[in-house]
């Protein structure tokens, strides 16, 4: 479903043909257009990467998304994707480059100079396929834990279970590097000094499954260096072992907050290579539900900023509200939090129309509370007070560092994947940018409560418009939601991008001939970023501003690891 | 002997300490509770007020762990301290007309003092802890209580200086409805400080969970971690006893003198102070040490000559 907007639509693909006339002057394989605002390319030679990143640099494609690498047994090559976005004209470019496998010859030039949100999907990249960076500013085994230090585990031939049978060796090296690391972590360290090193997790009240060290002297901070890895779930290898509809389990363990629009992602993309386009209902749905979940996420984004301030009241006021739209989301799909409610093809299951009541009664509560909650939560003065001069993030930063949802917008970069590439049913909603200018901490709280009354709007129109064309006739509840997929999806690849509660999740799908499940899954997920931006922002920094920051970054540990 | 017995064990004494710390425990719970949208303890008792007594019951029977490393008697013994000096000023506090235990002439310093040794008795359990956490909690403490002491005895003044006297009955007994409304600017900045004393927001900068865990009680469990819960509601009883008596006129009621009149004032101040928890976010340790001494200090400081200038109109004849 593509719903072009004739004169922005123009303005792009005008813009686009640039990116095109650059790209064809290297030696590419092949250069095409591929979907509405994206150019595909394959370099014929890794040599030409750089420069390539340089002249888009200079372009304006400021921003690279992701780095992908998918492992090609039978050809023997790792062939790795590069996504250059441009937020601000919304031109992208999808890089590949074929690399040999063999591990010696497996590398590439680092990209992290030119583009420093490239940091750590290298380091993930080079910890999952074993793609060595070269002149990486800092290659270390990201996400994995020290039992796979050395191995590959994304990589096609690693063997699963022959790992797994060795579960507590395995542990007790996991074990042994932890005690080795927390002898030595201050050894470097002047005795003479008040400087230390501290967990900041990941058993912290605070901090949910991440370890920040923070190198601090006293309240001072120094340094963060952020360890993730410990809800690791490996949900990209997960997805490989399910069938096209089973997968959808691991894709909506992304994160729990909001796992309705991971799973519209997923199965947009699976559609794209089935050729299937689904029905007009479906795609409403996917719109409705998808704001339900999002609705559902900032209540807790909300609640988590304040509790890190030390104040619980928000977070239990807007859990008494989130409860209401959880119960739809129950009424729907039978669960609350884990709903399974989307799949290839449509939605999962038909409407019974009297589950507007529930959504009805959600969005009653919600406007009964929302003037009380601006008035003591939004506008207290003591938050601003912390808040107002600390994590401020320039918009030149959140193009160089790939940053994106509230805390791009928050700086003032109009991105949405809602507005800039529509799908599902978005194209057809009233919707704009909703933008904050200085990008600190209190604006980014500001964007997730102002996104949260703009879902509820959302939410209103797309029930509103369901329930015309149910009454019109124009739409069938019960059986316009499926539309048949096959179970064997030819070869084939595809992307797609998805507006998540955090910012945007990017899903490279590549199928195999006949296949019966995914060959390869990459998530990109936002919070990724944003956790790269600890170390910066809360340098020089003290103590107190470490929950506060973390809190307005709206990272989720779900989807930082996978 | 039987009395002082009597005064020691029972009333101002330990059970009326625990008969306190129960009650006020429950009744936070239950207050803030509403205030969330919560119900608060329902199941044991009638609207759950056994629920407190089970769980001092269930942490003093607990095992209480002594981590390898610390100095264990400066570990276990400073709980039991903390509690001993949070409850001795009651010891000064009038709760009855011609109740007092120790009627001395210099009550206030003694109120004012006990309660300041306190905060160098938790430094030193979190010094004692071996533990980053604990220790940067015990920095807190004590760079909070410097700050907030220092116009917390400029406002406990403000009576004595009025009335003449450190005898706390005495400063009772002259008080009155006039003597409330010159006191009141002092009775403001006693309230501010008792928060930054008692580590409430939005001062609850040394046990502020989402940064330092849990300060200074990180490494607590079991029974020395109810001694130290004990010690801080022993020090709410304290401090508002005292704000009571310098500035509310202790037992005076409306028609009548009475207890209940006491207990009814040390719970309004209790729910003013919940309500503040419920709605302010904590401030950072710079900006308490700014608000310390660029405001309330100096303001603490007028205060002292506006109840000399007040005295030298008003009070001189008495």
């Amino acid at each position: 479903m593509l719903h072009l907007r004739v004169v922005s639509g123009k303005r792009w693909s005008f813009k686009m043909d640039y990116v095109k006339k650059l790209i064809s002057e290297f030696d590419c394989e092949y250069v095409e257009d591929y979907k509405k605002n994206w150019t595909k390319a394959k370099l014929n030679s890794k040599n030409d990467l750089l420069s390539v990143a340089e002249a888009l640099k200079k372009e304006g494609l400021r921003s690279l998304s992701t780095v992908s690498p998918t492992d090609f047994l039978d050809d023997n090559i790792i062939e790795v994707n590069y996504f250059f976005e441009d937020l601000d004209t919304k031109r992208n470019l999808w890089l590949k480059v074929n690399l040999p496998r063999e591990e010696k010859e497996c590398e590439i030039e680092s990209l992290t100079s030119l583009f420093p949100s490239a940091e750590w999907h290298e380091r993930e990249a080079y910890s999952m396929f074993g793609v060595n960076f070269l002149h990486h500013p800092d290659l270390r085994d990201i996400i994995k834990s020290e039992d796979f230090a050395g191995v590959y585990p994304f990589r096609k031939d690693f063997d699963w279970l022959e790992h797994e049978k060795n579960t507590v060796a395995n542990v007790q090296q996991i074990v042994d590097a932890f005690k080795k690391e927390q002898e030595e972590n201050e050894v470097d360290l002047d005795t003479d000094s008040s400087e230390t090193i501290l967990n900041w997790g990941p058993t912290h009240p605070a901090s949910g499954p991440i370890r920040l060290r923070v190198h601090c002297d006293g309240e001072e901070i120094i340094s963060v260096d952020p360890d993730i890895g410990y809800v690791w779930r490996a949900l990209e290898h997960l997805v490989t072992q399910k069938d096209f509809i089973g997968a959808i389990v691991s894709v909506e363990r992304l994160c729990f907050m909001d796992n309705v629009n991971s799973m519209t992602g997923y199965a947009m993309a699976v559609e794209e290579i089935a050729g299937v386009e689904i029905t007009p209902f479906a795609s409403w749905m996917r719109v409705l539900l998808g704001e339900v979940a999002r609705c559902s996420s900032h209540f807790m984004g909300l609640g988590m900023f304040f509790n890190n301030m030390g104040l619980h009241t928000l977070a239990m006021w807007n859990m008494d509200t989130r409860e209401f739209f959880l119960d739809f989301l129950e009424s729907y799909s039978g669960a609350r939090i884990a709903t399974a409610a989307i799949e290839p093809g449509g939605v999962r299951y038909g409407l019974d129309m009297s589950m507007f009541d529930e959504l009805q009664k959600a969005l009653d509560k919600f406007d009964g509370n929302v003037d009380e909650i601006e008035a003591i939560f939004v506008n207290n003065p003591t938050m601003k007070l912390r808040a107002n001069d600390v994590g401020i993030l320039s918009a030149d930063e959140v193009h160089k560092f790939g940053l994106s949802g509230i805390v791009a917008r928050a700086s003032g970069v109009k991105t949405d994947i809602r507005i800039d590439e529509p799908y599902a049913a978005y194209g057809e909603l009233d919707l704009e940018y909703i933008t904050q200018k200085r990008g600190s901490s209190k604006d980014r709280f500001e964007m997730i409560f102002l996104e949260l009354k703009q879902s509820v709007e959302i939410i209103k129109q797309a029930k509103a418009h369901i329930e015309k064309a149910v009454e019109a006739g124009e739409m069938n509840p019960t059986k316009d939601h499926m539309v048949k997929v096959p179970k064997k999806l030819p070869k084939g690849e595809a992307i797609s991008r998805v507006e998540w509660a955090r910012g945007e999740v990017l899903m490279h799908l590549v199928t195999e001939e006949k296949a019966k499940s995914p060959y390869r899954l990459k998530m990109r997920a936002p919070s990724f970023n944003h956790t790269m931006m600890l170390d910066y922002l809360l340098k020089g920094q003290t103590l107190s501003d470490i929950p506060l920051i973390f809190g307005s970054l709206y990272i989720c540990q779900g989807d930082l690891d996978r | 002997m039987s009395e002082l017995l009597f005064q020691s064990f029972i009333f101002p004494g330990l059970f009326y300490v625990l008969l306190w710390t129960v009650g006020l425990y429950w009744f936070f719970r239950k207050f803030m509770a509403a205030l969330h949208k919560r119900v608060g303890p329902s199941f044991n008792g009638k609207a759950g007020s056994y629920q407190t007594l089970f769980d001092l019951s269930k942490l003093l029977t607990k095992e209480s762990i002594t981590p390898d490393g610390v100095n264990p008697y400066l570990f276990s013994i400073m709980p039991l301290l903390a509690v001993i000096f949070a409850m001795l000023p009651s010891a000064f506090i009038p709760w009855m007309d011609s109740f007092v235990v120790v009627d001395s002439n210099y009550g206030v310093l003694a109120l004012v003092v006990l309660i300041g040794i306190e905060p160098f008795l938790l430094f030193l359990t979190g010094f004692g802890s071996n533990n980053k956490y604990s220790f940067l909690g015990g920095i807190r403490i004590l760079t909070q209580a410097i700050s907030m002491e220092t116009s917390f005895l400029l406002a406990a003044l403000s009576p004595a200086l009025l009335f003449s006297t450190m005898n706390i009955t005495a400063i009772v007994e002259q008080s009155s409805w006039f003597s409330f409304l010159v006191l009141l600017p002092g009775f403001i900045i006693y309230f501010i400080a008792l928060l930054g004393l008692l580590e409430q927001p939005p001062f609850n900068i040394p046990d502020a969970e989402q940064e330092i865990v849990y300060g200074f009680y990180t490494e607590y469990s079991g029974t020395n971690y109810f001694l130290l819960q004990l010690a801080m509601f022993a020090e709410f009883m304290a401090v508002f006893s005292g704000a009571v008596a310098l500035f509310l006129g202790a037992y005076k009621g409306v028609f009548f003198d009475s207890y209940l009149f006491f207990f009814i004032k040390m719970l309004a101040i209790a729910v003013v102070m919940m309500t503040l928890r419920a709605a302010t976010p904590r401030i950072t340790l710079a900006q308490m040490l700014s608000f310390s001494w660029r405001y309330m200090v100096p303001i603490a400081l007028v205060n002292i000559a506006w109840v000399l200038f007040a005295k030298s109109l008003w009070f001189m004849g008495a």
